[in-house]
């Protein structure tokens, strides 16, 4: 019973933290990159800034609104807004001209250090990195998509292009891709579901660029229905999962 | 003084040397003369260089300079050394009047706005004499490799018309045999180990797989052709001479491979200028001139501070005019920061919208300023309210077409699902609908010998580009910003 009522207020206190909308991005520009924000229920959130395509957060764009899913981080404000890591980034498909709202820079406003400023790349080219283990055995591989979205992105490209390789030098006998959709909730409490026929569709994709990267026997699968959301860990359920099996 | 005389001396000398002014700069196909291994021409900014990196050639009965169709045409025509190994609207016109329009480069087919006008009118011939484009006229709905038709997200309408061939019942989009005509520049066939380097299995702009080369099986960089149709050199010059030259019976390996074995050894580069003299040599910038295009190694991403895109000019700040003023357009070019907003493929590919950044960003790969990922960019030339033709949809030189968007298709980024647009681009070969005026990006060497510019010819003049880009990206560009810009792009 006491372990319930911990995991209950684990749950209340975490869902406090999280926060999940969609809204118009909001643009501010400083002497460096640029800051992506948004605002929900009269508050201002940061959500990052500009970076590279190789970066872990790809920023929102103006003329589409964003659905956001993070959590408040500790700390101060960034960029005039509160800081939310982790947090996940969906531009909403549609067009909507409303979202056009770009501040300019203004003292005391300054990006975070960013990897790459808004000019020409600093950064040499560096080589890989010390040996990893290899991987052996049977190993499953996440692809991880925006919400009602098919577009690979750079990270999950490596990750498709890293499974056929594995699977290419273990001769992998049985290659299983598995696509699913899912269904986010927001603060407000209201649910949004994937569109039909998404899962199939990212099977689908993945399953034919393995192919053409030299994997074969590939069985594809996916799951119509759209995963129930928890508010929290939604972004994690909107996925193709590749089974290699030696 | 002395010092003095001899730098003048030295570079009249280099200057003479690039200028030849009583040779014919056309070559006619057949005409079977041998190509030297550096050639100069005359262009608007000062003298071409051209180099045959094999050495000379005779073009006797080589399948480049040869017509294997039935128009008289080779690939010469429109792939002159002259032109950057292109064409320009003043060799165009001057053509025109030397043969009263009856050179092959006017061929019925895709030298006039449409086969069915009468050909002996320079008003037939109006996009290519005042465009330079010709028409590529390209299957509706596009195939597949087996020939059966392609997906498409959208519908395609002709609204207007001025060349007739889109609503034509024998060449027209209702025609037996359903074809959308666009009009488009050719590409320099030059500097190609560039053009084709840097293939990768999935192209970072689509998450999709690259096209392979039929031959080997690789995966092809797809930068070859405005909108990517063609996958290697060779299915390029195959694809061009069942087209273009109208060829009946196809060509065979053994040409083909002559024609391609030619094309990847031309390296074309701007020599000298008009009043600075010779751009290479001593103390100029290692990144100019054709003998850098030739020594210099492929697939390298330039869009950073160490090693940039077309090298460093420190060499000529603080120098003469013209050179400073290079100088200072190559450093707008790598470092200049604007807004690059609404670019479909650069803003829509998880770096942001919009994105704060250089011209360098999207022009990365070293010496061509081409995207070393598959190139198609929507940067918004051929689509309304941003693109290039003056005016309203009904004043357009060229065919408007309107394009809606399935409701289950992912709609045009920055448009929504129903765009007008003079070209679609690359979305006629890939059926998707944000793909609607993605145009590859174009290598930017030999700029000055093949006028106008962008792949509708609209910008005459390197001012009228980089006008358009001042005005598309609200870059604020000053006067002398422009012309540093412009006389940067001119020395390339």
């Amino acid at each position: 019973m006491r372990r319930v009522w911990f995991f209950g207020l684990f749950m209340t206190v975490a869902l406090a933290q999280q926060r999940n909308f969609v809204s118009c991005p909001i643009v501010r520009d400083t002497k460096t990159v640029p800051c992506f924000l948004a605002e929900y229920d009269g508050e201002l959130y940061y959500l990052g800034i500009q970076q590279d395509i190789t970066s872990e957060f790809h920023p929102p764009q103006l003329k589409h609104e964003v659905l956001v899913e993070g959590r408040i981080a500790a700390g101060p404000r960034i960029c005039g807004g509160i800081p939310l890591q982790p947090v996940s980034i969906s531009v909403v498909k549609e067009v909507n001209l409303a979202c056009n709202t770009l501040l300019p820079a203004e003292p005391g406003i300054d990006a975070p250090p960013a990897p790459r400023g808004a000019g020409p790349s600093s950064r040499r080219v560096e080589g890989p990195s010390g040996p990893r283990e290899p991987l052996t055995g049977q190993h499953e591989f996440t692809v991880l998509y925006a919400f009602n979205d098919d577009y690979l992105e750079f990270a999950a490209n490596g990750v498709v292009s890293e499974a056929a390789a594995y699977a290419k030098r273990i001769g992998a006998k049985n290659v299983k891709v598995a696509g699913y959709r899912a269904t986010s909730v927001l603060s407000n409490g209201n649910s949004l579901v994937e569109k039909a026929g998404l899962a199939e569709k990212r099977a689908q994709n993945i399953a034919t660029l393995l192919g053409g990267l030299g994997v074969s026997n590939v069985a594809v699968e996916s799951k119509a229905e759209a995963e129930a959301g928890d508010g929290q860990t939604d972004p994690s359920r909107r996925r193709v999962t590749i089974l290699i099996t030696p | 003084m002395r010092r003095l005389l001899l730098v003048c001396g030295i570079a009249l000398t280099l200057s003479a040397q690039y200028q030849n002014n009583s040779k014919p700069t056309w070559i006619e196909p057949r005409s079977g003369e041998t190509l030297p291994e550096f050639d100069a021409f005359d262009d608007v900014n000062g003298t071409l260089g051209v180099l045959n990196a094999s050495g000379p050639m005779s073009t006797e009965g080589h399948p480049f300079f040869t017509p294997l169709g039935t128009n008289g045409r080779a690939c010469v025509n429109c792939h002159q050394p002259a032109y950057g190994m292109s064409v320009s609207a003043v060799g165009l016109n001057e053509r025109w009047r030397l043969t009263d329009g009856k050179d092959p480069v006017f061929a019925a087919f895709d030298g006039s706005n449409c086969p069915g006008l009468p050909q002996d009118q320079r008003s037939s011939h109006s996009l290519l004499l005042n465009r330079g484009l010709f028409r590529i006229p390209l299957s509706w709905p596009p195939k597949n490799a087996d020939g059966s038709p392609k997906k498409v997200e959208f519908t395609i309408e002709v609204v207007r018309d001025p060349t007739g061939c889109n609503t034509s019942k024998d060449y027209g989009l209702k025609s037996a045999d359903p074809t959308v005509s666009v009009y488009r520049r050719p590409r320099p066939t030059a500097n190609l180990k560039y053009v084709v380097s840097g293939g990768r299995s999935i192209v970072l702009k689509t998450g999709m797989l690259a096209d392979v080369d039929p031959e080997t099986g690789n995966p092809v960089a797809m930068n070859l052709m405005t909108d990517a149709r063609e996958p290697s050199l060779k299915t390029q010059a195959l694809s061009a001479i069942m087209g273009h030259e109208q060829a009946r019976v196809p060509p065979s390996p053994k040409q083909i491979e002559k024609i391609v074995e030619y094309e990847s050894q031309v390296y074309v580069a701007q020599a000298a200028h008009i009043f600075g003299g010779p751009l290479v040599g001593p103390g100029s910038p290692a990144g100019l001139g054709v003998a850098a295009l030739r020594d210099h190694r492929a697939g390298v991403l330039g869009d950073n501070d160490y090693d940039q895109v077309f090298g460093l000019f420190k060499e000529w700040k603080g120098n003469d005019y013209y050179r400073a003023s290079v100088a200072r357009g190559a450093d707008i070019f790598m470092f200049r920061q604007f807004w690059l907003r609404d670019a479909t493929h650069i803003n829509s590919i998880g770096l942001g919208n919009p994105l704060k950044r250089t011209c360098a960003t999207c022009h990365n790969s070293q010496m061509t300023g081409q995207d070393l990922s598959a190139g198609w960019v929507d940067v918004g030339t051929t689509n309304y309210p941003t693109w290039t033709e003056p005016g309203s949809l009904e004043s357009s030189e060229l065919p408007v077409f309107k394009i809606t968007c399935a409701r289950d298709a992912d709609p045009h980024p920055y448009l929504g699902r129903v765009i007008y647009t003079t070209d679609p681009g690359r979305a006629l070969i890939s059926g998707r609908c944000s793909d609607v005026g993605s145009i590859v990006m174009q290598q930017l060497r030999g700029l000055a010998a093949r006028a106008p510019y962008f792949a509708n010819g609209s910008a005459k003049t390197l001012r009228e580009a980089v006008d358009f880009y001042d005005r598309r990206f609200d870059m604020k560009l000053t006067d002398e910003e422009k012309e540093d810009l412009v006389n940067f792009l001119g020395a390339l």
